[in-house]
Formats: C-alpha cells, sequence, structure tokens
C-alpha cells in the first residue's frame, strides 16, 4: 500500500470542510445542534466532520479509493444540503444560513471535485487473506458493535432534520465502505466465523435493552419488530427461498395472534381453557401451518402471480371471516385485555432490575422474542443449506427442470408455505401479548404487504435482510414523523424505486443478486438497456 | 320470485362494471403476463378525473345539461386515466419487461398505493368520501314488479356498446391485429416488424379508458367515490378476468357479468349475505383456480408450459 | 423382459396428435436411436417417457412397473433425461446443479436438515462424493463453482448429463445432445454416451445427425408424424426405402 502526496484540491477541500464544520451554521438560535454557535460541532455538523476523515483515502492508494472518496464527498455535500432545507425552513429564506454552512458545502464540492479527478486505480480486492483468528474475531466483533453503535446514536437522535442528516450520513458512509470492499470482505469474514458472529450479534442484541437507560419507548418499538421479524424471516422461506409470493401471509400470523388470545384467560376469551405458554407459541406455529397447508394444497400448482393473488383472497377471507365469526373472535371488536405472561412467578408486565439498568416490561417480551428469531435463523439457515433448499432454488429457476430432476415440486412447496406458516403462527401468539388485544383489522391486505416488503427492501433469501426490512419499517416512520402523513406515499414509491434499481434489497443473497441482474432473454422481447442500474448502485438504494 | 329477478338486474349492472375493468387486466394480461395489480387505481384516478371536470372546469350553466356534462366528464376521465397508465408503463413496468416476474407484480402493487396515497393527500377534499353528479335523472321505472334505475340501463348500455366496440377494434383494425398476434407469441410478432411497445402502450391505453369509463359509471350509480374504490373493484374484476379466461376478451366480459351476478344473488340469498358481500369474489377466484386455472373460455395455464 | 416397454403412446394436442400408437422397447445396456423430421414427436414422445406430459392413451412400463403421474416419479424409478433446448438452474453452481440431481435418492426430511445430525451428514458427503465423481466422469471437474450460466454451450450439455445421471438412471433419455457442437465435440460426446451405457446405463437418444445414430447406437426407431415407421439395427434402417422416402418428403430438419 503506497501513500501519496495528496492534492492540493483535496487538501483545501479537507480544510474547508472541517473549518465549515467548527462554525456556526445558523445565524438564529434554536435549531438542533446549536448551530448558531461555533467551536465543537454539535448536530449534523459532526457528521460532516467525520465525513472529513475520508480525506485519508487521498493518501492511502487503496483498491476502489475513487468511487469511495466520490461517496464522500457527494455525502458531505448531501449532509450540508438536507440541513439548508431545514434551516431556511425554520429561519425563513436564505438568510438564516450563516457561511459555516457555505464554508461546508464548498469543501464538499471541492472533496468531490478532487475525488473526481482521482485515477480510476484498482478495484478493491475480491480475495481476502485468511488472518489470524484472534484478528478475524476482532474484526466480527468491531463490525457488531458498529452495527450497535450506529443503532443506538441513531435512536438518541430525536430531530427529523438532524435524523435525516443521520440517514444521509450513514447511506453516504455505507457506499464508501461498500466501494473499499469492506463489507464484501465482511461476508466472506462472518461466513468463516459463522458461530462467532452469531454468538456476538446475538450478544449485541441482547445488550440493546440496556442501552435505553430505563426509557421504554425504543424498546416497545423493538418488541414490535422483534415480532414482525419472526414473521419475515418466514415469509424469507416461502418467498426468498421457495420464490412463492404470498400475499396474504398476514393471515397466518392473525391466526396464531387468535390462538395466543384465546388462550390467554382473557376475561373476553371465549376458549376457557390454559396451558403453559410454550406449548401456545407451538399450537399457534402449529395451527396457521395446518391452514397453510390447507391452503397451499389446492393453489400450489398454480403459476406464481396467480398464487400470489390466490393467497391474497385468502388473506381477506380470513379477516372478514374473523370479523364475523363472532361466537369464536368476537368479531369486529376482536379480543382485548389480554394479560401479560406470568411463568413460574415472573411476571412479564412488570419492569426489572439488572446490571443497575431497569427494564422495561417490554424488555421482557423481546427477549422472548430474540429465542424466537434465533430459532427461526436456525431453521432458516440450515435449511437453505439442505438438499430442501437447493431444491428450493432448482423449482424457483426452473420448475420444469426441477421436476425433471427428481424434485417433487408440489410437496416441497408445500412444506415451504407451511414453514412459513408455522413461524408466522409462532409470532402470532407473541404478538398478542405484546399488543394485548387482538382484531381483525391487524391483519388487513396492507400488512401482508409490508411483511413482502420487509423482505423485498431487505433483501430476499437473507436472514439479515429480513432482520434490517423489519427494523426499518418501523423505526423510519417512527422517527420521520414530520412526514407521517405521506408515510404510505413514500413506500409505496419505494417498493417501485427498489424493484427498479436495487431489486435484489439492500443484503441480498449472491445467488439473488444475479438472479435479478442478470436477465434472461425470455419472454417479451424488451429494450436494450433493461437491465437495471450499473453494477455498484448506492448500498441505501 | 321478483326478489330474483331484481337482484339479477342488480347484478348485471355490477357486473358491467367489472366487466369494463376485467378487460384492461386480461388484456395487459395478454400481451405481457403482468398482473397489473394497479389497475384498479386507473379506475379510481378515472373516476377523479371525472369528477375534477365537472367540479372544476364545466361553468353552471353547461353542468345541468346532460348533453354536455357527461362527454366531457368521460373525456376527463379518460383523459386522466390513460395519462396515468401511460406515465405508469413507461417509468414503472417497462423497465422491468424481462425481469423475474415477482419484480413487476412488487412494483405494481407499489404503484397501486402511490395512486391511492396521491389522490388521498393531493386532491382537494381527497380523505373523504367526494360527492359525484348523477348527471342522469336519478329516476327509475318498473318492468314486471322490477325496480330499475335509469343510470343503469345507461351503465349497462354504455358498457355493452364498449365491449362490441373493443372486439371489434381488436378484430378488424391493423393495431387490433397487432396485439392479437404480439398476445399470443410476442417473438414471432417482433419478428414480422411489429412494434411491440407501441402495441403495449396501446394496450395500456385501452384498458385505461375503459377502466375510466366504469369509474364514471361508478360514481354516478353511488353519487359519491372516494380513494379507496379502486383496491376492491380492481380485486374483483381481475377475478372476472380469471373466470373468464384470463387474456380473453370475450372472457372478460362474461366473466364480469357472471361474477355480478353471482355477487347480487349470494348477498340476497346467504344468510348474512351482506356482511360477508366481499367475501364471494375470493371464493370464486379461488375455485376458478382450483377447478379450472384457464377460466371458462381460456386455455390451461398450470403451471407446466 | 426389457427394461422399458412402451406400449400405444399416444399424445393428442387438440387437432394434433404428435405421438400415435409408438410401441418401443429399450433394453438392459441398449443404446436405442431415435430419428425423424423436424415435428414428428420425437421430444413429445420422450415427454411422455419422463413424465412431462400425460399421454393421452398407452402405457409405458420401466422394470416391469406402471409409470404415471408426476414426473419425479418417473426419475426415481430410474427414467433420467436430459432437454432439446438446456434446462440448467443457471444461477446456480455446477456443482449444485449436480447435487439438484441427487435429491431422489436422498431422504433427510425437515427434522434432520434442520437439527444437523449424523444421517444428515452422512447422507450430504455421499452426495457431495457422487456428485464430484460424476463432474469427473463428464471432465467438468475443474469446472464445480462456476455459475452454471456461464459454461460454454458444450459443457453445459454435459453438465446436463452428470445432473441427470445423479439420479442414478437405469434409462437416460437425450434430446439432441450434440445440437450446436462441431465434429470433435460430436465425437466426444459419442464417447460420453457409450461410457454411460458402460456403466449400465440404457440409453435412448434423439439426434438429426445420421452418422452419430448410426455410428452409435446398437437398434434405430425412426419416427414420423408421430408414428413409429421402422425400427431395427442401424444398417436395416439405413437402406430402408420407407425411411428415405420420409426424409425427402419431408421438410430438412
Ligand atoms: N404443448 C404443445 N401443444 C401443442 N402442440 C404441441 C405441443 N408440444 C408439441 N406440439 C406439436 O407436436 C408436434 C411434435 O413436436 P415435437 O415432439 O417437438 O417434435 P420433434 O421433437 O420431433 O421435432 C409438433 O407439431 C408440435 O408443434
Ligand atoms: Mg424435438
Amino acid at each position: 500500500m503506497n501513500t501519496r502526496k495528496p492534492p492540493a484540491l483535496a487538501v483545501a477541500g479537507t480544510a474547508a470542510l472541517v473549518a465549515g464544520s467548527l462554525s456556526p451554521w445558523a445565524t438564529f438560535a434554536g435549531y438542533p445542534g446549536k448551530m448558531s454557535l461555533g467551536g465543537f460541532p454539535g448536530g449534523a455538523r459532526l457528521f460532516c466532520l467525520l465525513l472529513a476523515t475520508g480525506a485519508v483515502l487521498f493518501v492511502l492508494d487503496l483498491g476502489g479509493r475513487r468511487r469511495a472518496a466520490l461517496a464522500v464527498g457527494i455525502g458531505a455535500a448531501a449532509v450540508v444540503a438536507v440541513n439548508f432545507a431545514g434551516l431556511m425552513d425554520h429561519g425563513g429564506g436564505i438568510g438564516s444560513v450563516a457561511w459555516g454552512a457555505w464554508l461546508s458545502l464548498a469543501g464538499a464540492g471541492l472533496l468531490t471535485a478532487a475525488a473526481w479527478r482521482l485515477p480510476a486505480g484498482t478495484p478493491a480486492p475480491k480475495e481476502w487473506p485468511v488472518l489470524p483468528v484472534a484478528v478475524e474475531v476482532a474484526a466480527v466483533a468491531a463490525a457488531v458493535l458498529a452495527l450497535l453503535g450506529a443503532v443506538v446514536w441513531g435512536l438518541r437522535i430525536n430531530e427529523s432534520s438532524r435524523f435525516v442528516s443521520f440517514l444521509v450520513f450513514v447511506a453516504f458512509v455505507s457506499v464508501a465502505v461498500h466501494h473499499l470492499g469492506v463489507f464484501e470482505a465482511l461476508g466472506v469474514l462472518f461466513a468463516r466465523r459463522q458461530r462467532i458472529a452469531l454468538v456476538l450479534g446475538g450478544a449485541a442484541a441482547v445488550a440493546f435493552p440496556f442501552t435505553q437507560q430505563g426509557n421504554a419507548y425504543w424498546i416497545r418499538v423493538f418488541a414490535s419488530i422483534g415480532v414482525f421479524a419472526v414473521a419475515a424471516i418466514g415469509l424469507n422461506v416461502v418467498v426468498g427461498l421457495a420464490g412463492l409470493l404470498d400475499l396474504g401471509y398476514v393471515a397466518f400470523f392473525g391466526v396464531g395472534a387468535y390462538v395466543g388470545a384465546l388462550l390467554s384467560n382473557a376475561a373476553l376469551t371465549t376458549v376457557h381453557f390454559h396451558v403453559p405458554f410454550l406449548f401456545v407459541v407451538l399450537l399457534g406455529g402449529c395451527v396457521a401451518a395446518v391452514f397453510g397447508l390447507v391452503i397451499g394444497t389446492p393453489t400450489l400448482r398454480l403459476r406464481g402471480d396467480y398464487l400470489a393473488i390466490v393467497t391474497l383472497g385468502f388473506g381477506e377471507i380470513f379477516r372478514i371471516t374473523a370479523n364475523n365469526w363472532d361466537g369464536l373472535t368476537r368479531g369486529p371488536n376482536g379480543i382485548s385485555g389480554i394479560p401479560d405472561l406470568a411463568a413460574a412467578g415472573f411476571d412479564f408486565g412488570e419492569s426489572h432490575a439488572l446490571f443497575g439498568v431497569t427494564l422495561p416490561g417490554f424488555a421482557n417480551y423481546y427477549f422472548v422474542e430474540l429465542v424466537l428469531i434465533a430459532g427461526a435463523i436456525l431453521v432458516f439457515t440450515r435449511l437453505n443449506d439442505s438438499r430442501i433448499g437447493r431444491a428450493w432454488v432448482a423449482i424457483r429457476e426452473d420448475e420444469v427442470a426441477a421436476a425433471a430432476s427428481g424434485i417433487d415440486t408440489i410437496r416441497l412447496k408445500l412444506m415451504a408455505f407451511a414453514i412459513g406458516a408455522f413461524l408466522a403462527g409462532c409470532a402470532g401468539t407473541v404478538n398478542a401479548h405484546v399488543t394485548t388485544q387482538v382484531s381483525p383489522d391487524s391483519y388487513t391486505f396492507l400488512e401482508s404487504i409490508l411483511l413482502v416488503a420487509a423482505v423485498v427492501l431487505g433483501g430476499m433469501g437473507t436472514v439479515p435482510g429480513a432482520l434490517l426490512g423489519s427494523t426499518m419499517l418501523f423505526v423510519l416512520p417512527e422517527k420521520l414523523r414530520s412526514f407521517q402523513d405521506k408515510r404510505l406515499l413514500l413506500f409505496g414509491a419505494a417498493l417501485i424505486l427498489v424493484m427498479r434499481f436495487r431489486p435484489e434489497g439492500l443484503v441480498p443473497s449472491k445467488r439473488r443478486r444475479r438472479e435479478l441482474r442478470e436477465r434472461a432473454p425470455e419472454g417479451v422481447p424488451g429494450l436494450p438497456g433493461a437491465s437495471g442500474a450499473p453494477p455498484g448502485s448506492p448500498v441505501a438504494g | 320470485m321478483r326478489q330474483f329477478l331484481q337482484q339479477l338486474v342488480n347484478g348485471t349492472v355490477l357486473g358491467a362494471t367489472y366487466g369494463l375493468i376485467a378487460l384492461g387486466y386480461t388484456m395487459v394480461y395478454g400481451i405481457i403476463q403482468l398482473i397489473n395489480f394497479a389497475h384498479g387505481e386507473v379506475f379510481m384516478v378515472g373516476a377523479f378525473g371525472g369528477l375534477t371536470v365537472y367540479r372544476y372546469w364545466l361553468p353552471d350553466s353547461l353542468a345541468s345539461n346532460v348533453w354536455v356534462a357527461l362527454p366531457a366528464v368521460l373525456i376527463g376521465a379518460i383523459a386522466v386515466a390513460v395519462g396515468v397508465a401511460v406515465v405508469m408503463e413507461r417509468l414503472a413496468y417497462r423497465p422491468l419487461r424481462n425481469a423475474p416476474r415477482l419484480a413487476p407484480l412488487i412494483t405494481a402493487i407499489g404503484v397501486s398505493i402511490f395512486l391511492q396515497e396521491a389522490v388521498r393527500l393531493f386532491y382537494p377534499g381527497g380523505k373523504r368520501q367526494q360527492a359525484f353528479p348523477q348527471m342522469i335523472s336519478s329516476g327509475t321505472f318498473d318492468v314486471g314488479g322490477v325496480t330499475v334505475p335509469w343510470v343503469s340501463v345507461f351503465v349497462v348500455v354504455v358498457a355493452v356498446a364498449l365491449m362490441v366496440g373493443l372486439q371489434v377494434f381488436v378484430k378488424t383494425t391493423k393495431t387490433g391485429k397487432a396485439m392479437r398476434a404480439t398476445s399470443q407469441d410476442p417473438e414471432s410478432a417482433k419478428l414480422i416488424g411489429i412494434d411491440v411497445d407501441r402495441v403495449i402502450v396501446v394496450t395500456f391505453v385501452l384498458g385505461a379508458a375503459l377502466a375510466a369509463v366504469a369509474g364514471v359509471m361508478q360514481g354516478m350509480r353511488f353519487a359519491q367515490i372516494d380513494f379507496r374504490i379502486g383496491f376492491l373493484a380492481g380485486l374483483k374484476a381481475f377475478t372476472a378476468a380469471v373466470l373468464g379466461g384470463i387474456g380473453n376478451i370475450k372472457g372478460a366480459v362474461l366473466g364480469g357479468f357472471l361474477l355480478g351476478i353471482v355477487e347480487a344473488l349470494a348477498t340476497q340469498y346467504v344468510p348474512h349475505g351482506s356482511s360477508w358481500k366481499d367475501v364471494w369474489a375470493f371464493v370464486v377466484l379461488i375455485g376458478v383456480l382450483v377447478v379450472r386455472p384457464g377460466g371458462l373460455l381460456g386455455e390451461r395455464v398450470a403451471t407446466r408450459a | 423382459m426389457s427394461l422399458l416397454e412402451v406400449r400405444g403412446v399416444t399424445k393428442r394436442f387438440e387437432g394434433l396428435l404428435a405421438v400415435d400408437g409408438v410401441d418401443l422397447d429399450v433394453g438392459e445396456g441398449d443404446i436405442l436411436g431415435v430419428i425423424g423430421p423436424n415435428g414428428a414427436g420425437k421430444t413429445t414422445l420422450f415427454n411422455c417417457l419422463s413424465g412431462l406430459e400425460a399421454p393421452t392413451a398407452g402405457a409405458i412400463r420401466f422394470r416391469g412397473a406402471v409409470l404415471s403421474g408426476r414426473p419425479d416419479r418417473f426419475t426415481r424409478a430410474g427414467v433420467a433425461r436430459t432437454f432439446q433446448n438446456i434446462r440448467l438452474f443457471p444461477h446456480m453452481t455446477v456443482f449444485e446443479n449436480v447435487l439438484v440431481g441427487r435429491h431422489c435418492r436422498t431422504h433427510v426430511g425437515l427434522a434432520s436438515a434442520i437439527g444437523r445430525g449424523p444421517k444428515f451428514r452422512r447422507e450430504e458427503h455421499e452426495s457431495e462424493d457422487r456428485a464430484a465423481e460424476l463432474l469427473g466422469f463428464v471432465s467438468l471437474d475443474q469446472a464445480g463453482d462456476v455459475v452454471a450460466r456461464n459454461l460454454s454451450y458444450g459443457d453445459q450439455r454435459r453438465l446436463e448429463i452428470a445432473r441427470a445421471l445423479a439420479s442414478e438412471p437405469g434409462l437416460l433419455l437425450l434430446d439432441e445432445p450434440r445440437a450446436g457442437m462441431n465434429a470433435q465435440e460430436t465425437r466426444a460426446t459419442a464417447d460420453l454416451v457409450r461410457r454411460i451405457r458402460d456403466r449400465g446405463v440404457a440409453v435412448a437418444v434423439i439426434e438429426h445427425d445420421m452418422r452419430f445414430i448410426f455410428g452409435l447406437c446398437d437398434r434405430v426407431a425412426v419416427l414420423v408424424q408421430g408414428r413409429k415407421l421402422v425400427e431395427g439395427l442401424p444398417a436395416e434402417v439405413q437402406g430402408d426405402a420407407r425411411v428415405i422416402e420420409a426424409y425427402l418428403g419431408a421438410p430438412a430438419g
């Protein structure tokens, strides 16, 4: 690795960006991050300062550094731009933007120009050396910690403008890091040190509630994400592995929720029968799986898009049935007042103190969900890497060839359907207790679409994809409250854009990426150049 | 018996709307094998287009004149629906022409949500029900004890005329023949010099225009519209298309009327029928796909091909 | 007793009789050639023999048992095939493609796949060994990690054969295995077919290349317009006036 003398343009740009970030950005007080003051930077200025460290790319001759440096420069400009908009909105007009912001913008521009003039150079390495175990484990730990840190940091940010700046910052840093080949290397590393990675990832997930200093808000949100994620992993078996689009999947979640509610001893339940909760979870899963088999048996012969609509139909039938079957489901009112779980004198609704941190009741459910997620991950990954998983891929790629190769396609599709339904059912039973009520309007078509979106946005066929997708779909709406009303509009637009520019999602599986990027010239003749974005489009799609 | 006949009439009127929308599904599917999930929203947007013309552009003096107001509203509806459909095809679907099947389907869902929300957020008063002008007299007449509103007569007559017109178009015009050739074998169609992209656009345009007319009809019959009307109407129309045999124009018409009648009769004769009103379409859909996936007039479309 | 007995198999598509009352026998260790002009119904016959199409009439017996139902049952019974227009799993690796062929000879279910017991590992190792051996057999052992669609045309054809062989068939149906190959590759393919037979697998092969067929096959059947015109030793078929007429009377193919 050679070091070089940095070009003057880059030096000037960095200096301007740093100076600008240490200077006031606002001519008025009250903008988040004490923007009218200089000195140590607050708010979004910190992100610019951090991006300025990317200037080392001009010194170190790393593979792929040109695109990475470009991402740094453009990212800094984007952070400033977001705040320009915010400042003008808060203060009133261009006069409310102080000279520091202009200086930062100029610096970002110079950096971008300097990056533009860098030679294309070598691409990031594809093969990474095997390092000593301790180093590799440390790298995995660092990556996990960085992720946990980013999440905790992001959640702490309350103001919309600062949070958007944060998102922009994270997105561009990810792009830069991606172009340096780091994600690729981490992918290899995590695969090689799978056990350790899982343990550390699990530890980070367990640690999360302890970072909230007794505040229940985000723990409650994450308790919702947990159940949703289990269902999303289940749906990923169906959509991501077997390639069957299920648009009524939330019905299985609903079946589980009703099982959980009916067996919960709630005052309003119509079934007075109580069994240990572990049993309820499994029962909810099994009942949902039976529904999956019943729905799947007649319909899985159908071609993919027909199947999608038929599952949609079943989803609606489930909802309308729940709405009308007063004797069992109590109709539109549903079953409310579902009590908290209690096991061996431990009340899940109570807060508990552990290691000097008060954990609110939701944390208990969150931990239960982590166990469930771990189980779902186990099921997903092990099936994926077995003759069953290979058969699913084969069916997805060419159903006729799969059948001719000796695969009982109907049986395998049913299996995927049942497993997906089982996981959703299990998640549903827990959800009944988290939300304390179950009613038909929680299981609409839109909920099914949200689940599909979690899988599609996150990345079809991968566990991290489903987890990331679920988290985004819950955290972003919470954070972007100023867009509250336009949430669904943005959601619809996001679906369109992702399918257009990054159909494999944020964390794609290798094979899915190949499928979605290299389009076979089959079917209707299409336009030349219809092959999607060039490789290496932004990670934040 | 009178009740039965009454429901038959109601079902026929309902079915005329389903049939008109179903034509759009069936034509697009026939040509590019896409379930255009957003087609229901094109219907809804069409209705709003018609409303816009009536409410904002027609001077009051002309608004009460059926012979001016009705054509103006229809033209407005068609213009808006066609515009939306063309943009949607160009920006959302065309780039995915060769992508795996699920990609355009998910895009279609995205388009559907986007259009609903766009109307809800940006149409003046779009969050609430909007009164839709009746234009034609709200009167009724009786035949053998069955009450028939004039609007219903209008709806059925126009729908049938459009269906016949479409059939003639597809059978006799050059573009229509190109459509049929493309739906049978796109590769060969391209080889013999048919501009497939143009055919696809024409297909979207025709489907949108028919859906827009259906949107105006729906508005006139119920005297109100909102941003949600596309979802269920779209699904039911899709069911009608499948029932008749997707890709088959006559099938869509047949499926539309059948589904309308089934729904009307089931609502009347099944106990608690009205609270299950929206279930019948799905039951029919599933039943057809399971028993005869090709629909009544279609060919087999099970997995093998 | 023959391995495969085909009796009166007929396939009708709407008005068209694609296959019309065909009788056919393939014995253990046989190489049977099937020739005929384009559109004669050869592929449709193979589709019936591999379960992809249900015959309109007639019976197929393999090792004495009647074959019917979905294609996987045919494969499990021991009839494997390749396709005229290659149908690999394009985004899977070469090695994975062959592993998929092992599906019907492996049995671990959900529970053991999740639990990863000794049975699972034993079976998985066995499959991997077999797949590696088969890739060597078709000389693709260097290409195991290549994504199937990136293979050359000839390699794709050989991979398809390896995938078919992975299901341990008693009879292998090859639909135009040398289409698009040059003379040298054609010779290698003929050699491969012989080596397959030497493994104890009977082969039925559709081809248009007469030299390939007559040099390779023990017997040849001629299909014209869905009917079996002649069947016999290569020498007999080659000189048969009816065959020559059928070919001259039909568009070249
Ligand atoms: N699925 C099908 N539907 C209708 N006709 C078919 C179908 N498959 C094949 N055919 C027709 O059957 C005849 C025999 O075709 P095929 O078996 O492919 O011939 P070969 O392989 O001998 O060239 C052809 O006329 C073909 O058009
Ligand atoms: Mg053939």
